[in-house]
């Protein structure tokens, strides 16, 4: 494409074919990627564009990476596009999440498989009608390595949404009492977490024929009360890492055991 | 105090906690008949209902006519009776060129193209199956030698917009969008799924499909054997789960 800056560099992440591997970990947050990064085998920077960051290695001998997508699903959406053309094809995104439902505490870890698309990406590429659905060979991978690592899980519906201080903040927007009555919804509905990427993720991996998924770290509470220091230890992303590089173990198992049936 | 149930006249007792849903009233007796012990409980309106066992576990069929008011009218008295655990079965056209007649579509989410979910939550929510069930099924299907594919499918609420959109006044956008759904992945088309899975997720329940697709070439499976043999058997395999308290995955 002549809008790339390098020849064989995709545009916005900077990572050419070969450099990332078929399995990919999805955080928001640059600076996410290298404690990620430090559980591969092997483990080196790619590249670093904006706020794309991507590292490569190993897990069980299989080539595996990170690149972060930035907040929101437009910037994702991009991450997801590039990564598909330089030969990713599994997607697992991995990050903090609020808690929808009491039931849910800070510390517990949610899998995600389907998401609200409560953002404006997704209608460029599928009419709002269209499910945006995780992929259930990651779905099943996730719940089983977190679960194997001691988390209590919890699978079901996030809400993917644009504005985080519409969710955090809502009363002082001009659309209040549109977001409140919507946040009430989602909850009688089941959700489970409010994130602002997965809808995006899984649009997009729908539409290139490719698959995605979601682990969430739990935080916060669904009347948006503050956490006590324990939540807050609780809900620490690191402790989330362990079982994101679980849940990539398991699939790797399942897919090699697939190909191999 | 009677909790009979306006349509579908039946009350709690009267049907198991799985429950198979096809639209048409007339596929209840033959599902029933591979039950144990199968007996007729209600005909009203389009809504058949027949209890067996299976595993010796209470199972039912009840039919949901065609369409998602319908279907939504019967699934809110199923959970009002005591289920909580559904698979929708049925026929549904083929969304990609080149499926075979007669492979089946197990459902893992729905396309909202209706009506009726409209009135319990935003349209952005997702209709999503149930894992567990979408793993049963692919479970059952393998044990019947069922050819399958998993996907998306559209709930859609004209049939005849679909067969013949070139005579409706909105032809355009109905082929636009029928391209953006195959362009999107979804494989198969039918007129149920995506109000089951929308009420499914607002009272906790399970819910999954299965369905027969209309595809190219000869039908595989024109008497439909292997698509009601799946649908048993995977509530066969969710009753062991549940016995065993398996908790998915």
């Amino acid at each position: 494409m002549a809008m790339h800056k390098d020849d064989n560099k995709e545009y916005h992440i900077q990572v050419a074919p070969g450099e990332v591997g078929r399995y990919v970990f999805l955080p928001g947050d640059p600076g996410r990627c290298e404690p990620i990064a430090r559980f591969f085998d092997e483990p080196k920077l790619v590249a670093q564009n904006r706020e794309y960051e991507t590292w490569t290695g190993y897990l069980d001998g299989e080539m595996v990476s990170v690149t972060s997508t930035g907040i929101g699903c437009p910037s994702a959406a991009i991450a997801m596009e590039e990564l598909v053309k330089v030969g990713s094809d599994t997607f697992v995104r991995v990050g903090t999440s609020g808690s929808m439902q009491e039931r849910i505490k800070p510390g517990d870890v949610g899998i995600i498989h389907g998401a609200i698309r409560d953002e404006g990406t997704t209608s460029h590429y599928l009419p709002i009608e269209f499910p945006a659905v995780a992929d259930v060979d990651i779905t099943r991978a996730l719940a089983t390595g977190a679960r194997a690592v001691g988390k209590t899980v919890h699978v079901g519906i996030s809400q993917s949404k644009d504005s985080f201080y519409g969710q955090h903040e809502p009363g002082r927007m001009p659309v209040a009492s549109r977001l409140e009555d919507r946040w009430t919804a989602w909850m009688a509905g089941g959700a489970i977490c409010s994130e602002m990427e997965a809808a995006a993720l899984f649009i997009v991996a729908s539409t290139l024929g490719v698959r995605a998924g979601g682990i969430m770290m739990i935080l916060g509470h669904p009347d948006q009360s503050p956490m006590t220091p324990d939540e807050l230890e609780a809900g620490s992303v690191e402790n989330l890492l362990p079982a994101a590089i679980s849940g990539m173990r398991e699939l790797i198992r399942q897919d090699r055991e697939a190909a191999s049936a | 105090m009677s909790d009979l149930q306006h349509h579908l006249n039946i009350q709690r007792g009267d049907v198991g906690r799985y429950v198979l849903l096809p639209g048409d009233p007339g596929r209840c007796e033959p599902i029933a008949a591979l039950f144990d012990n199968p007996r007729h409980v209600a005909t009203n309106r389009e809504y058949v209902t027949y209890t067996g066992t299976l595993e010796g576990v209470p199972v039912s069929v009840v039919s949901t006519g065609i369409g998602c008011p319908s279907t939504a009218i019967a699934v809110e008295e199923l959970i009002k009776t005591g289920a909580d655990t559904f698979i929708r079965v049925g026929t549904s056209g083929s969304i990609q060129t080149d499926t075979p007649s007669g492979h089946l579509a197990i459902v893992t989410a729905a396309i909202r193209d209706e009506g009726t979910t409209s009135h319990y939550l935003p349209i952005e929510f997702p209709a999503i199956a149930h894992p567990q069930i979408v793993d049963a099924l692919s479970s059952a299907a393998k044990t019947m030698g069922a050819e399958t594919l998993s996907g998306v499918s559209q709930s859609k609420d004209s049939f005849y917009g679909e067969v013949e959109p070139d005579r409706m006044p909105m032809a355009s956008r109905l082929k636009d969008r029928w391209l953006a759904w195959r362009r999107g992945g979804a494989i198969c088309s039918e007129m149920e799924a995506s109000a089951l899975f929308i009420l499914s997720s607002m009272y906790g329940a399970r819910a999954g499909g299965v369905m027969h697709m209309m595809g190219v070439g000869p039908d595989l499976d024109p008497r439909r054997e292997k698509l009601l043999s799946t649908a048993v058997e995977s509530l066969r395999v969710l009753i062991r789960q549940d016995k065993e308290d398996v908790q998915w995955p």
